[in-house]
């Protein structure tokens, strides 16, 4: 007990230790928090200047506090899915992201094909690159004022899309590492997979009332307790059935999004999704060996500088269908660079699998969060510079 | 005056308010009560951030805005014992029978139960018009009655036509 309790000791301390060094020079802390897993974690470096790293090991214990980090992000997710804001503004939403998907989740089945990737792994290559980390994005909207600029309807719209698109796409993603060869078979969990979506969905339209009458307590403490609770139950029975957690989890929190309890959700619970989202970003960096990203060095430089540009392209596409001018809809593109946290949950789902998918995927992964996770929130302070350049080749620029 | 609301994920609550060549104000309301308020010159301009306040201030700069903000009334001021009566301002109009009569011929109190306790003319108050004043057209007259007396006495004064 006295180790578990000195290493959550010594993974709180280097999470604050680098989350305070990210700040500092504005950088997102995703990046930072993964840097102290690897750092602190079992694999390379484990040792600087004689004294040794390898303070952290992969413990259950820690992957727990990880595993929540993930149910509660993507509770968070569904809590703040706006369904007025999707149908009151269906036709441009429908556009801006499936221009987003069909060009990055089909440059990432480019890359997947290119490099020789099974099926599965594509299809997962293809989610990573795919998914701009809202917390990341929203975090830069915020810094850099574009929050209340026009270019921030399409980026907010794509991002809602793309919210919705990771419900069904974990879902089937759990379907498919789910363990069997056969092709029937993965149908058949593909489609256990949607008919627990459709369950779920309608639990949530129709759980609205109940959630609104039962968590109606005046105590914050029991209120807490309970919205955890509800969540970590869903999430863990979904599990057990062999279906996405992540994706229950969602749903839970797309059923409150309806109640009068958001507010209160905001206040009390995101301190504690921080806490644990921070712990899943550690603990993704504990299991990684850095070494190992070496090997897939190639998929990851092109991913990188592939994906950097189409979401630029996607995004001024969006901007156009928006009615934006070329500065404008070229800011949406660069908004959307960053990717960060559903990356790494994709990664996560990875780190279970067996094959192909389970030696590709996480170091790919992570290695990829950390260059676009920085490469996105570098290139949206410095826009300017590169709007200067790119505007005047725009068709349409004045 | 269009007001639009965009839910900005993680963040809060985004309004923008159209307040005419073609400008807008925007104003983000974050979950921890922080509030952005911002002003875009036109559809295609950068925004200028303008202030960014607490959620105590919010309210309170918001209600100032609204005209709603007053300092407290001092409770134990305002224990003067009129009953059901109020005190009521009336201007005397055009063709109001009242005009040019002394409070004695004009008998307002007789006629409606109210009685005038000040005549304010221009920048001039008249506190307890004697009987023999006169009352003027223009005339502001500060009269203590109920509501039914009071709305009579409008009558009277306001020379319905």
């Amino acid at each position: 007990m006295s180790e578990a309790l000195v290493e959550v000791g010594i993974g709180l301390a280097a999470l604050a230790l680098v989350g305070y060094l990210a700040m500092r020079i504005s950088l997102s802390v995703i990046p930072a928090y993964i840097v102290a897993g690897i750092v602190v974690g079992p694999h390379e470096p484990t040792s600087v200047l004689g004294l040794s790293l390898t303070l952290v090991p992969e413990t259950e214990f820690i992957e727990v506090l990880a595993e929540l980090g993930v149910v509660l992000l993507l509770f968070f997710l569904g809590l703040e899915f706006s369904v007025d804001q999707l149908l009151a503004d269906r036709r441009r939403i429908l556009t801006a992201g499936t221009a987003d998907l069909g060009i990055n989740f089909g440059a990432g089945i480019a890359l997947g094909l290119l490099f020789g990737l099974d099926a599965t792994t594509t299809l997962f290559v293809a989610g990573v690159v795919y998914i701009s980390s809202s917390a990341i994005v929203t975090k830069s909207l915020i810094e850099e004022g574009w929050i209340a600029n026009a270019e921030s309807e399409p980026i907010l719209g794509t991002l809602v899309y793309e919210d919705l698109f990771i419900a069904g796409y974990l879902a089937v993603l759990v379907a498919l590492v789910g363990g069997s060869d056969d092709v029937a078979a993965v149908a058949q969990d593909v489609g256990i997979a949607f008919a627990f979506l459709g369950v779920l969905a309608v639990g949530a339209w129709v759980g609205t009332a109940v959630l609104d009458r039962v968590f109606a307590v005046d105590s914050d403490e029991l209120f807490l307790i309970g919205v955890l609770a509800t969540t970590t139950l869903v999430a863990g029975a979904a599990l057990t059935l062999g279906l996405s957690e992540a994706v229950a989890a969602f749903f839970v929190g797309a059923g409150f999004s309806q109640t009068e309890h958001v507010d209160r959700i905001e206040h009390l619970i995101a301190p504690v999704r921080d806490l644990f989202a921070a712990f899943f970003f550690f603990a993704i960096g504990l299991t990684i060996d850095v070494t190992v990203i070496s090997t897939v060095a190639g998929l990851l430089g092109a991913a990188v500088v592939v994906t950097t540009v189409t979401k630029v392209v996607s995004g001024t596409v969006s901007g156009r269908a928006y009615d934006l001018s070329p500065l404008r809809s070229l800011r949406t593109g660069i908004g959307l660079v960053p990717r960060g946290e559903f990356s790494l949950v994709i990664a996560a789902l990875a780190l279970g699998a067996s094959g192909q998918v389970a030696t590709v995927i996480p170091p790919f992964a992570v290695g990829y969060v950390l260059v676009m996770s920085i490469v996105g929130t570098v290139l949206i302070q410095h826009s300017d510079r590169l709007t200067d350049v790119l505007v005047p080749l725009l068709p349409g620029a004045g | 005056m269009t007001v639009y609301e965009t839910d900005v994920p993680g963040v809060g609550r985004k309004f923008e308010l159209e307040i005419g060549d073609d400008q807008r104000l925007v104003a983000v309301l974050h979950h921890d009560g922080k509030r952005d308020v911002y002003i875009r010159p036109s559809d295609d301009a950068d925004s200028e951030q303008l202030f960014t306040l607490s959620g105590d201030q919010a309210r309170k700069f918001g209600s100032i805005l609204e005209g709603a903000y007053f300092q407290p009334v001092e409770l134990d001021e305002v224990t003067v014992p009129l009953g059901e009566a109020i005190i009521e301002w009336h201007e005397v109009g055009e063709g109001s029978e009242l005009a040019g009569d002394s409070l004695e011929t004009a008998s307002v109190r007789e006629k409606t139960g109210a009685s005038i306790i000040a005549i304010q003319r221009g920048s001039e108050t008249i506190p307890n018009p004697t009987p023999d004043t006169r009352i003027q057209l223009g005339d502001t007259v500060v009269t203590l009655g109920t509501r039914r007396e009071q709305s009579e006495l409008e009558a009277l004064v306001a020379g319905e036509e």
